[in-house]
């Protein structure tokens, strides 16, 4: 038997051996029924029929002689016909007898009935002829007990040597029937014996074969059961371990979690503060561009009054020069007095009243010279003035310049503050967002975290299961093997 | 009324005043009594010249450089339709080192020629009684009185010593010609 096939291919073969054994064995047991219900119906058919109909030879014997005894008591031509009714009987059933016989004992027997029927019919007749001639009831009953009676006892007999022959036929086809179906049965006997000497081997050869690789396929089955009871084992440390982890990272992420609810809050109190933050630096701004506005306002307002030193400066000077005009005239007018003088001192008497004139006129050019002079220092104080209002006023303007310069870098700076606070304040909502997102986002983590601590736990609970099962599983191959193979199991 | 002087309105009344009061004041009859000078600084020096020895006072007249045998010559100088030599009074006062004059005073005298100066303090007027003669001689050339004058002490360059000595130094060479 192959060592490839399968149960299923060896179980069938078997079963179809078995099987085959079975229709052998019925095959055989049907021959040997049907031969010997074939000896039984020939037993019954021919040699029992014709004991029947031996006995109803016998019958119809009886009733014509009831039918002629009858005649002759009663005279009536009823039992008359009664007599004829039943002699065709008798000939019919022994031609029928007689067609049915096969030995030669059978048919000297039928025979010889048919002669003493003959013979006892002839006797009746004469009675009956007696009977209708009406002859005496004393001469009918000598003629009854003289002819008919030895007649009839010859008959009688000669139907029980037949009956008593067919009997003896019948028991010897009985007989015969009988050894048939007993060796119909020590046949069926010895194919059955065979049989189940054949279906034990196959039994025998099957389960060897079965339990080799059933043994083999149960020794690997509880080889991996084994494995599987490690690997269920490490499955069930690693899930607790796992377990173990995924409540330490719970924790962690709940404690991330409430991190990132404070980092969202400060984050949003941030934006709110650069919010808070940026307003205030627009509204300095604001401020910062109405001062630059007034400084540019002082710039020009300086710059107007150093226009106006000047043309105060140049006037005071247009002042010097006509100033000087009127010293050169005083001047002049100084020396054509004192010369007036000279001309009067030479005039004698006549030049005294001039020298007179001439001395008014000397004072007043003395005075004109003299009040030229205060002019000028006037003038000079008011010059001076003016430049150091000029001066001042300049270095009053570089320092407006100066501070407009630096109003103007620190209006830049204030804008760069404004636009960097803008920037904070956009970094910082987009961080408040971030945050937001991120908490929203720890948040989820931490529902995964815990659906996944679930199913953590789930999985240990389930590797604890399948520990369980794959110890149940290497317990039952290690009973299968002990089943299949206990030798080799022990 | 005496006008308040300090301020410029005051000032111009009080000259009015005094300009009016000049007229109603009746001619002075002690002119003799009276000295006129010319207040002059010559080498930073105070002194004064005599106007009744002058003959004109000249400003900014330029002066044309002649050679000579008087180092004090500083040229001629056209005055009234005249050329006049113009020596210096610096020089001639024996102050060293050089100068521009700007003033020119002729002086009255047969020989005309004049005297330069850089700086003239005014017209002044003293009484007779202030000028006085020197007691010792004095440091400089050509002074033999002085006038007291504002509280100071002004030598009186004599100006006809002056034309002496130059009439003198000159001489020798080129005797002066009488126009």
């Amino acid at each position: 038997m192959g060592q490839n096939w399968t149960f299923g291919r060896k179980v069938g073969l078997g079963f179809a051996a078995v099987v085959a054994l079975a229709v052998a064995l019925g095959a055989v047991a049907v021959y040997a029924l049907r031969a010997v219900t074939a000896a039984k119906d020939r037993v019954i058919e021919v040699d029992a029929q014709q004991l029947i109909d031996a006995e109803a030879v016998t019958a119809a014997l009886e009733r014509k002689s009831a039918s002629l005894r009858a005649f002759l008591l009663m005279g009536t031509g009823k039992y008359l016909d009664d007599v004829t009714a039943a002699r065709e009987e008798f000939s019919a059933t022994l031609e029928r007898l007689r067609a049915a016989v096969r030995t030669d004992e059978g048919r000297a027997a039928v025979d010889g009935i048919g002669k003493a029927e003959a013979a006892h019919r002839a006797a009746a007749d004469s009675v009956i002829a007696l009977k209708k001639s009406g002859a005496a009831v004393e001469e009918i009953e000598r003629v009854f007990d003289a002819e008919m009676a030895p007649k009839r006892v010859a008959l009688r007999d000669a139907v029980k040597a037949f009956v008593v022959n067919e009997r003896a036929l019948l028991d010897a086809a009985k007989t015969a029937a009988s050894d048939s179906a007993a060796s119909a049965i020590t046949l069926v006997m010895v194919i059955a014996a065979g049989a189940l000497l054949l279906a034990f081997a196959l039994a025998l050869v099957l389960t060897r074969s079965l339990g080799r690789q059933i043994g083999t396929a149960v020794g690997q089955v509880q080889s991996s059961s084994g494995e599987l009871q490690a690997a269920a084992t490490q499955q069930a440390t690693g899930a607790k371990e796992q377990s173990t982890a995924m409540a330490e990272i719970t924790t962690t992420i709940s404690e991330l979690l409430a991190t990132s609810r404070q980092i969202a809050e400060s984050a949003q109190r941030v934006a709110r503060i650069a919010g808070d933050t940026a307003g205030a630096a627009r509204s300095g701004q604001a401020t910062v561009e109405r001062a630059d506005e007034a400084v540019g306002a002082i710039r020009r307002q300086v710059e107007l009054i150093v226009g106006h030193m000047l043309d105060l400066g140049k006037k005071s000077q247009q002042i010097g020069a006509v100033l000087e005009i009127v010293a050169e005239l005083a001047e002049q007018t100084n020396i054509l007095a004192i010369n007036a003088t000279i001309e009067a001192a030479g005039a004698g008497e006549a030049g005294r009243r001039f020298a007179v004139v001439a001395d008014e006129i000397r004072k007043l050019s003395d005075r004109v010279a003299s009040s030229t002079k205060e002019i000028r220092g006037l003038i000079d104080d008011v010059r001076g003035a003016v430049n150091t209002t000029v001066m001042a006023t300049e270095s009053g303007a570089k320092a407006v310049d100066s501070g407009t310069r630096q109003f103007a870098d620190v209006a830049s700076a204030f804008k760069q503050i404004v636009d960097l606070i803008s920037t904070t304040t956009e970094a910082a909502r987009e961080i408040e967002l971030s945050t937001k997102q991120q908490t929203t986002a720890v948040e989820q983590v931490n529902q995964a975290i815990a659906n996944v601590a679930q199913a953590t736990r789930e999985t240990e609970a389930s590797s604890g299961q399948t520990l369980q099962t794959a110890s149940q599983l290497a317990a039952l191959s290690r009973d299968l093997h002990l089943l299949v193979r206990p030798a080799a199991a022990a | 009324m005496a006008a308040d002087r300090s301020t410029a309105a005051g000032l111009a009344a009080a000259l009015r005043q005094a300009f009016d009061r000049s007229f109603a004041e009746p001619a002075r009859r002690d002119a003799d009594d009276l000295v006129e000078l010319l207040a002059v600084r010559v080498g930073g020096d105070p002194y004064a010249l005599p106007l009744a020895e002058g003959a004109g006072l000249f400003a900014g007249r330029p002066v044309v450089p002649v050679p000579g045998p008087l180092p004090e010559l500083l040229g001629v100088a056209g005055v009234r339709g005249l050329l006049v030599p113009v020596y210096s009074l610096r020089a001639l006062l024996g102050y060293p080192g050089a100068e521009a004059p700007r003033w020119i005073f002729v002086v009255r005298s047969a020989e005309a020629l004049a005297v330069a100066f850089d700086q003239i303090e005014g017209h002044r007027r003293v009484a007779r009684a202030s000028v006085a003669p020197l007691a010792r001689p004095a440091a400089r050339l050509h002074v033999v009185e002085a006038a007291r004058l504002e509280g100071e002490v002004r030598p009186i360059v004599s100006l006809a010593s002056v034309i002496q000595a130059i009439q003198q130094r000159a001489r020798p060479a080129v005797p002066p010609k009488e126009r």
